[in-house]
């Protein structure tokens, strides 16, 4: 449901990378595919950084990754998130590849654990912007 | 290869710096001015021989370098800045190194120059978040949509790799800030004074877990200035020269992350086991790591020095956490780093103030702190570049 006063950073929407939060809105994870190399990459880019072809698709992914690194916040930055502390951010690495910072939801911060399989979760944050987020599955 | 061998062709005639302090109430330029002046008079130079200007730390946060041309009365023939952002150091130097060597300057000035205090609001991290502003995410792995904000935020993930792939912890890291503290008990200029140990580290708050408050570097205000000319009027100086006799540059690319070396796994790094080789800078310099005196690194967090240990082979991967234990990057130690207190205890004024320390070590000039006999120091950071200097 997307929350009436939402007042945490949002993400500045791009030629780039529209088709990401195009995708997440569809409840998608999309990336982009080289369609001569098969190449996977985040964040997005004009070309394929692998084999410099400017041919790719926007491919949905399977959302499934591990937990790469994380951290905790005990400070905070943004006073949208004071209530927030401590929170975790994890650096979740997709099951095609490219790794993507993220929050982990239904788990404790204690609980976190280096390769820890995870799964998308699509958090609707305002009518336009749905953020990818992870909780964790079983292996 | 290169045209033409820059190894021993430039040096360092010159260092200065303003006082460093919390809440000094000066803004950048007064700081700068400051700098710039003592640099000048340490090297027998004036204000006329000043033809070269370098910013690194520049706008919009520090002080601004065409206003401080400007402001300053100079007249400079080859000036350039880099944009606020902290780990420029060893590009402007060697960018002065060429420029006094292609005859575009004679002497140029290299500084930075912050008044961190005189800000509103935090401007690295939260709602000034600059550098997680920029497109694709920022520059120290900030994605302020997820409250991933502030440059140690990315040294907390890459700190925090590490102790999963090396099974080590925060307390060997309790070493590192340790040292550099006892450091800095023996420096003056240093704004932080009063030693610690690890326990004090332990109990510190965390700021962005696994880092600890002792981890994060100072936020404070100073300048801090170097001047560089070519060796031959280097000569004529007032204090002997400090040779520039080995370069690296800065590199950037796919297997790059800023506080990581290659193949450590963090952002976007594919991952391998790292192997140091020979770094260029050494095959320059013509000298290997155990020829090194004394290291200096861009020590932000406390992670960042074992990163750079293992980046130029002073140990290999993993070696780090037991390679600074028991004192060897202290004073009287085999390798002793950042004797000045770094930026996690001296100052943080974005590593110049790191260069001017090595200026005066190679002089002989640093009292309690003094490494004996120190003939070759060197600058190398976690993100790979490094400069070496001998007297």
């Amino acid at each position: 449901m997307a929350q009436a006063q939402y007042d945490k950073p949002l993400p500045a929407i791009s030629s780039l990378n529209k088709p990401y939060w195009d995708g997440l809105k569809h409840r998608e994870l999309r990336l982009q595919k080289c369609d001569g190399c098969g190449e996977v990459w985040y964040p997005a880019s004009p070309l394929c950084p692998a084999c410099w072809s400017r041919k790719f698709t926007w491919t949905r992914l399977s959302g499934r990754g591990r937990v790469n690194s994380w951290v905790v916040f005990h400070q905070s930055y943004f006073r949208s998130y004071d209530s927030d502390i401590p929170y975790s951010v994890a650096e979740v690495e997709l099951e095609e590849g490219p790794r993507m910072l993220t929050n982990l939801v239904g788990i404790g911060n204690d609980q976190i654990r280096a390769g820890m399989p995870v799964e998308i979760v699509f958090d609707d944050v305002t009518s336009e912007i749905t953020l990818a987020k992870f909780r964790p599955r079983a292996a | 290869m290169a045209n033409f061998d820059l190894k021993d062709r430039s040096a360092i005639v010159g260092a200065g710096n303003s006082p460093y302090g919390r809440r000094l109430m000066r803004s950048p330029i007064d700081l700068a001015a400051e700098a710039i002046i003592n640099a000048l008079d340490d090297a027998g130079l004036k204000r006329a021989d000043l033809d070269g200007l370098i910013v690194s730390f520049g706008s919009p946060i520090g002080a601004d370098g065409d206003t401080l041309a400007q402001v300053l009365g100079l007249n400079v023939s080859a000036y350039n800045q880099t944009w606020a952002h902290g780990r420029f150091t060893a590009s402007c130097v060697q960018w002065a190194a060429m420029a006094v060597n292609a005859g575009l300057a004679n002497a140029v000035a290299c500084l930075a120059s912050v008044s961190f205090s005189g800000l509103r609001r935090p401007m690295m991290g939260g709602a000034g978040d600059r550098e997680g502003a920029r497109e694709a995410g920022g520059g120290h792995g900030e994605d302020p949509v997820y409250g991933m904000t502030s440059p140690g935020s990315g040294a907390a993930l890459v700190a925090r790799r590490y102790f999963e792939r090396y099974h080590t912890d925060s307390r060997a890291l309790a070493a590192v800030p340790v040292a550099f503290r006892k450091h800095a008990s023996m420096n003056p200029a240093a704004i932080m004074r009063e030693p610690y140990d690890v326990e004090d580290h332990q109990a510190s708050r965390f700021v962005c877990e696994p880092l600890h408050l002792l981890d994060y570097c100072l936020i404070n205000d100073g300048a801090a200035c170097v001047i560089v000319t070519t060796a031959e009027r280097a000569r004529d100086c007032k204090k002997p020269p400090v040779y520039i006799s080995g370069m690296q540059g800065l590199p950037g690319g796919h297997e790059e992350f800023i506080w990581a070396y290659p193949g450590l796994g963090v952002a976007q790094q594919p991952v391998f086991e790292y192997e140091a080789g020979i770094q260029p800078v050494y095959k320059m310099a013509g000298i290997e790591p155990k020829d090194v005196d004394a290291l200096f690194t861009y020590d932000a967090f406390a992670i960042l020095p074992w990163i750079a240990l293992e980046r130029f082979g002073f140990c290999r991967p993993g070696e780090a956490p037991a390679f600074t234990q028991g004192g060897r990057i202290e004073v009287g130690g085999e390798l002793p780093m950042n004797t000045n207190g770094g930026l996690l205890s001296e100052a943080h004024i974005m590593g110049w103030n790191h260069q001017v320390e090595i200026v005066r070590q190679l002089r002989r000039e640093c009292g309690a702190r003094q490494v004996k006999d120190a003939a070759i120091i060197q600058w190398a950071n976690a993100y790979g570049d490094s400069l070496i200097y001998h007297r």
